[in-house]
């Protein structure tokens, strides 16, 4: 009987049943705690993620061998047990219905892209690239790549590229990441060297963050800086209030561009203070003499008026570095994206050197990296440097480097390659007719976006090799071919604090997409030059290679055994030579704690120069100053991968919009979500009004993730770094006419 | 050269299988946590309760807005290890802000259910799909007793409850409820870089006692004595008097629910008719009542029926509705399911009896019921008591609406619309009915209806307008945004219901006298009031947690 009422309840209140059990958890086994039953592993394994330079561990859930879900990890030093929701969504872009399956091919008639068998695009690859080179020489062929592949992936590019196929110019899209750290790092320290350990997050009491967002762009090291235990000083210096601002102690909201004039503000207000520590100026750096006369021209008041602090707020920002103990400058694309971005970057340097904030822990002059393998770019892709961080204008170098590789010294080039801008001239000029892009959307991301892809139709054959077809580049390419992802391949990646992390093959490519080092060990062989790469046999083997071909540089990794030790120590950072003294060694170890640099008087310099005005400053008729930046944590660059994940999408605007000052809003009759207008002297787009006190009157923002804004940046770049300048360019404004 | 000398297989196609296999466990050690506590406790630990609630207590999500930066981990961490579907999420994190150019004021909010101590999704759901935890407050949702009417998607001011099509069903934030049970964090707790998001236990009396009429948990919320949300979001700053969220100000066009625009329309009409039918019976002579009562009774039933077979497309578990009587303590949307039943009953019933007389010659054998009773009797009281059921159906149908607390659907709103929709679609209904049938005879009784409809046409039409200006005109007015959005996203829209309104009215004044100019009337003022049913669904904001930019 009590069977019965039992059942009839039941069924009257269904507690139970298939729609419940779909959400039912278990324990995942494996230190997972519980997991939903339907998505239990029987294994699982820790990689790095594959979107930014924070470079956190995941650990990716296996059924038979294949990726099923993934967590953060919770032992990896990086992260701690935590990710960003690009690094919980890592997985699922991989799966999405645009992946390349197939070389593409433009039929010429119907000027659709049709698929071809990978011989056949082979074929083609080589014949056309060669018939360039015959008839136009070695230096009309370029390659644009990436920092989203793995180290392997790019040092093969780049040796087959100039060392196999026998071409000159390429270039990556660091270049719009890190090529002022880059620089400016190498001309200050004598080496591309970003000296800390997240550590440092956790160490200082004093932290100075400028052009930096890290809540938004690198959430992972807010983490980091959360776990301070020392009630640290957080300044944040940046135009916008942004996340990071707002939770900083102190903010200050220069004027766009006036950041060079205010570092040497405090630099002259530190050194007419007496804030410095002479004994580590004397011991190991060279230049404060001019440069303390250099900037006692920045008073105060001159100061004050450029960037529009208060005098009072400057003394007190000097103050606060100059009572630190522990303090660590640490900058972004703020910086690096810049017209004089590498002299703005060592002004930030040479405000850590002065002050002796170098090499102790919770210190240092610090660029906190954009994409995951930014660093592996910098230091083995070919393409800035020869492979291991040398110079290709060095002829020892060369003989080193090509007795290393077994090849002739002569196939290494003599000259240095051009620059992205210098490349995109270069097409425009007629002087380089094939280019081949890999892992990267020019088409959306290159500033004067329409100039660019004007630019594209010039040349002879396109290719894009990428995991969608869909890209704005793939859809111009001549021919596509087909990459496998992160996730889908091995190889390493370095992080920004110069951690060699893995990445591992869970889970299978679709149809016919290829990882990218296959991809060149087939056009190692298509082309001919496959003998030259016989020993890069797998992106082990070529790790080997670079261990070999590093020794004894700055980044030399030669104590790194293999694969697997990299697995076990959970990362490694460089430099490791086999002389290290701890096996493994130590989790997080700090550059220069021995004050020693790698120039060869192992002094690092105070760099500096006059600042320039901003190249396109606001005007009459362009009256605003245009930011552009990072939007939300949920978006990555031009959103080939986070556009793919519907969880990603709930979590940013679905169509660009632009932040405007409630002053200005008024000011032009504009609504809040109105629809409005904004035009450079390129182009004009449209987007909805976002009115909000976290830019400043007279300053728009733009995040960089819709395709349009791109149209709007101004071209100026960088002398040092090539690097274009993003952040700041004149635009107008107008309300657009109600919607219907 | 593209063939491997002696090998048939080409390198390609070494490559190709290589691709394919995957060595990722052969290849690397393993380094597994082995039993003990999840790897994530070392973490969440100080995040957790020590204790489990006693009684009188719950548990209740804490929120420390100065360590929450807008991350976003906890909506895509909660999204993988609770295995939601694709495009489903059970957290979700928005901004407000304010301030002025010189201190300006922005905050990440995250948010999931806030498990409120008295939930409107419970109070609303029809068959008891909702089930607050006595042991810790955890509202949880029966997915296997969800029947998708969605109505508590309608009444969770914080815009909790999703509805999923594929599955028809609803689901929502447990809390983790199975991992609270065994010591764990939820997965957003778990998952929170700077430990933004614990675990808290209040008590729920007093929770309830604290809160006073006005209260919000933050700017641009829902007033919290609706519902008594738990979660508890703190911060050491002041948050500025002018922060508002960052969507307040944008206009979104909400679900249509064709089905309940058709259901309640052709009910009110079904309602409408029978209370005519009701009239005629009771103020009418005889011989009116003797003509009419066939075919209004009819038509009205077979509307009815219509309307309610319509009602069953709403819903994504249509097999389930029969458990719709456990709601009734609580639920308006019980009440209405049970007082169209009994409407449904008495209107057959009625029709019964009011077509009797023709119904019985056609089928002989029916005369043996009238050795007991007389059917035909019954029909002029029938009449008034369906009318009276039907009204009362109507009246549970607006207070659906009204009891989600919505601006838009408050009670001066829903009411005179509801029931205007009654009486001029049953007015301006029987008028064409009545003259088709008979176009030469009771031309009075056709004559007052239509002139009646007509007048009320303008009444109502005259009574939107005023409605719709002022909202338009005042950014203050609590519908200024549903006026917006009309304006601004459905202007042909509002274009066509002035024209079928005026329509109408013309149509009753020229053509009435003649059956198809009160068919004409008729159908223009049907076509008025799905387009205004179309509005009040579309229109309405739907009140939610401060959400990400709008655009």
């Amino acid at each position: 009987m009590k069977k019965i009422v039992g059942k009839i309840a039941g069924l009257v209140r269904q507690w139970e049943g298939p729609q419940t059990d779909d959400l039912v958890l278990r324990p995942g086994e494996f230190g997972l705690g519980k997991i939903p039953a339907r998505l239990t592993p029987d294994d699982t394994t820790t990689m790095v993620c594959g979107y930014c330079s924070t470079g956190c561990g995941l650990n990716v859930h296996l059924k038979d061998g294949r990726a099923i879900n993934l967590s953060a990890d919770t032992h990896y030093p990086v992260n701690l047990g935590m990710a960003c929701p690009k690094g919980w969504e890592a997985l699922t872009p991989l799966a999405a219905p645009d992946r390349a399956t197939t070389p593409l091919l433009r039929n010429e008639t119907t000027g659709e892209l049709e698929p071809v068998d990978w011989d056949r695009a082979l074929l083609l690859f080589c014949e056309r690239f060669k018939e360039i080179k015959r008839n136009h020489g070695p230096e009309s062929v370029a390659f644009l790549s990436t920092g989203q592949i793995v180290t392997e992936e790019m040092a093969f590019l780049g040796a087959l590229f100039k060392f196999g196929m026998g071409f000159v110019h390429c270039d990556s899209n660091t270049r719009q990441c890190m090529a002022t750290s880059a620089v400016a790092y190498k001309q200050s320290f004598g080496f591309d060297a970003p000296p800390y350990s997240y550590n440092d997050f956790e160490e200082s009491d004093v932290l100075l963050f400028i052009g930096s967002n890290p809540c938004i762009a690198h959430p992972i090291l807010w983490q980091r800086v959360l776990r301070n235990r020392h009630n640290p000083e957080i300044i944040v210096i940046d135009p916008r209030a942004t996340e990071t601002a707002m939770a900083a102690t102190q903010h200050f909201a220069i004027l766009p561009k006036s950041d060079l004039v205010l570092l040497y503000g405090l630099a002259n207000i530190l050194i007419a203070s007496h804030w410095i520590r002479r004994d580590y100026i004397d011991a190991h750096t060279t230049g404060f003499e001019d440069f303390a006369n250099f900037v006692a021209q920045f008073t105060p008041e001159v100061v004050s008026g450029l960037t529009g602090i208060s005098v009072d707020r400057l003394w007190r920002l000097a103050q606060t570095i100059g009572d630190g103990k522990r303090v660590s400058f640490w900058w972004t694309m703020g910086v690096n994206q810049g017209h004089e971005s590498t002299r703005t970057a060592q002004a930030v340097i040479n405000l850590a050197l002065m002050t002796g904030n170098m090499g102790r822990p919770g210190t240092g002059a610090n660029s906190i990296t954009g994409q995951c393998n930014a660093m592996g770019s910098r230091l083995f892709a070919n393409v800035t440097g020869i492979l291991g961080g040398y110079d290709f204008l060095n002829t020892v170098h060369r003989k080193h480097v090509a007795e290393q590789l077994r090849i002739d010294p002569a196939a290494i080039p003599n000259r240095n390659s051009r620059s992205y801008d210098q490349i995109v001239d270069d097409i425009e000029a007629g002087k380089i007719k094939g280019l081949w892009v890999v892992a990267t959307n020019a088409s959306h991301s290159w500033i004067n976006q329409s100039r660019f892809n004007e630019t594209l139709k010039k040349l002879d054959f396109l290719v894009v090799q990428d995991l969608y077809s869909t890209t704005e580049t793939a859809r111009r390419a001549d021919l596509v071919l087909p990459a496998a992802g992160w996730g889908e391949k091995e190889g390493t990646l370095i992080n920004s604090e110069r951690r060699i992390g893995l990445v591992k093959r869970v889970t299978r490519a679709p149809g016919q997409a290829l990882a990218d080092f296959n991809i060149f060990k087939l056009i190692a062989q298509y082309w001919g030059c496959g003998e030259m790469f016989r020993e890069w046999s797998s992106p082990e083997a070529v790790f080997q290679i670079l261990k070999r071909v590093s020794s004894g540089q700055p980044c030399e990794i030669d104590g790194i055994k293999d694969y697997r030790m990299l697995d076990d120590c959970g990362g490694v950072q460089w430099p490791c030579p086999v002389s290290i003294d701890a096996a493994p060694p130590a989790t997080e170890r700090r550059l220069f704690e021995d004050g020693r640099f790698y120039h060869a008087d192992q002094r690092a310099r105070f760099l500096f120069e006059a600042p320039r005005p901003n190249p396109e400053p606001a005007d009459v008729d362009f009256p605003f100053i245009l930011l552009t930046g990072r939007g939300t944590s949920s978006q990555w660059h031009t959103q080939t991968r986070t556009g793919k994940s519907d969880v990603l999408r709930k979590l940013y605007p679905e169509n660009v919009y632009v932040e405007i000052n409630p002053i200005d809003a008024e000011r032009l009759g504009i609504a809040p979500n109105a629809p409005v207008e904004i035009a450079s002297r390129r182009a004009q787009i449209e987007a909805t009004a976002f009115v909000t006190n976290s830019v400043q009157p007279g300053q728009l923002f733009l995040p960089m993730h819709y395709p349009s804004v791109n149209e709007l940046t101004f071209p100026a770049f960088d002398p040092y770094s090539r690097q274009p300048s993003y952040k700041a360019c004149a635009v107008r404004l107008t309300a657009k006419s109600a919607r219907l | 050269m593209t063939t491997l000398e002696g090998e048939s297989r080409t390198l390609i196609d070494d490559l190709l299988a290589e691709q394919q296999q995957l060595t990722a466990v052969q290849r690397f050690s393993r380094r597994h946590d082995s039993g003990g506590l999840p790897a994530q406790e070392r973490y969440y630990r100080a995040l957790l309760p020590v204790e489990k609630p006693r009684f009188g207590e719950q548990y209740a999500f804490g929120v420390d807005l100065d360590a929450c930066t807008g991350c976003k981990a906890c909506v895509s961490a909660c999204h993988s290890l609770n295995g939601l579907d694709e495009e489903e999420v059970w957290r979700n994190v928005g901004f407000i802000h304010g301030g002025d150019s010189d201190h300006a004021y922005q905050q990440t909010i995250t948010t999931a259910c806030h498990h409120c101590a008295d939930p409107a999704c419970l109070n609303g759901c029809p068959v008891k799909a909702y089930e607050k935890d006595e042991a810790t407050g955890i509202v949880r949702h029966l997915d296997d007793q969800c029947i998708g009417c969605q109505y508590c998607v309608l009444k969770c001011p914080y815009d909790v409850p999703k509805y999923s099509k594929k599955r028809g069903i609803v689901r929502k934030c447990d809390m983790c409820y199975n991992r609270l049970a065994a010591n764990e964090a939820p997965a957003c707790v778990q998952a929170c870089p700077t430990g933004a998001i614990s675990i808290r236990i209040v008590n729920k009396a007093e929770l309830t006692a604290g809160i006073h009429p006005e209260d919000q948990l933050l700017p641009d919320t829902f007033t919290s004595d609706y519902t008594k949300p738990s979660t508890l979001y703190s911060t050491r700053k002041t948050i500025p008097a002018n922060a508002r969220a960052s969507d307040a100000f944008s206009l979104r066009i909400e679900h249509a629910h064709l089905p309940l625009i058709l259901m309640l329309v052709l009910t009110q009409l079904s309602a409408g008719l029978f209370a005519v039918l009701a009239l005629i019976g009771i103020l009418g002579t005889a011989p009116v009542f003797e003509i009419s009562k066939a075919p209004l009774a009819l038509i009205a039933f077979a509307i009815l029926n219509a309307g309610l077979a319509v009602s069953v497309l709403h819903l994504g578990r249509p097999l389930g509705a029969w458990r719709a009587f456990l709601g009734l303590r609580t639920s308006w949307m019980s009440r209405e399911i049970f007082a169209f039943g009994i409407f449904a009953g008495a209107a057959a019933a009625c029709t019964v009896c009011c077509v009797w007389e023709p119904l019985s010659g056609l089928v002989p054998i029916l005369r043996q019921v009238e050795l007991f009773i007389r059917p035909a009797a019954f029909a002029m009281p029938l009449a008034v008591f369906t009318a009276v059921l039907a009204l009362l159906g109507v009246y549970c149908s607006a207070m659906i609406y009204i009891d989600t607390q919505r601006p838009f659907w408050k009670r001066e709103l829903t009411i005179p619309r509801f029931f205007g929709t009654t009486i001029l679609l049953g007015g301006s209904g029987a008028a064409s009915i009545l003259a088709w049938l008979n176009p030469a005879g009771q031309t009075d009784l056709i004559a007052f209806l239509l002139t009646g409809a007509a007048l009320l046409r303008v009444a109502l039409f005259t009574w939107e307008s005023q409605n719709f200006t002022a909202d338009l005109a005042d950014t203050e007015e609590l519908n200024h945004r549903s006026a917006l959005t009309i304006w601004s996203l459905r202007r042909p829209v509002l274009w066509l219901f002035c024209a079928l309104s005026g329509g109408a009215v013309l149509a009753s004044f020229i053509g009435g006298a003649h059956w198809r100019g009160a068919m004409i009337a008729f159908a223009l003022s049907f076509g008025a009031h799905l387009v205004e049913r179309y509005f009040y669904f579309t229109a309405v904001v739907a009140p939610r947690m401060p959400g990400g930019v709008a655009a």
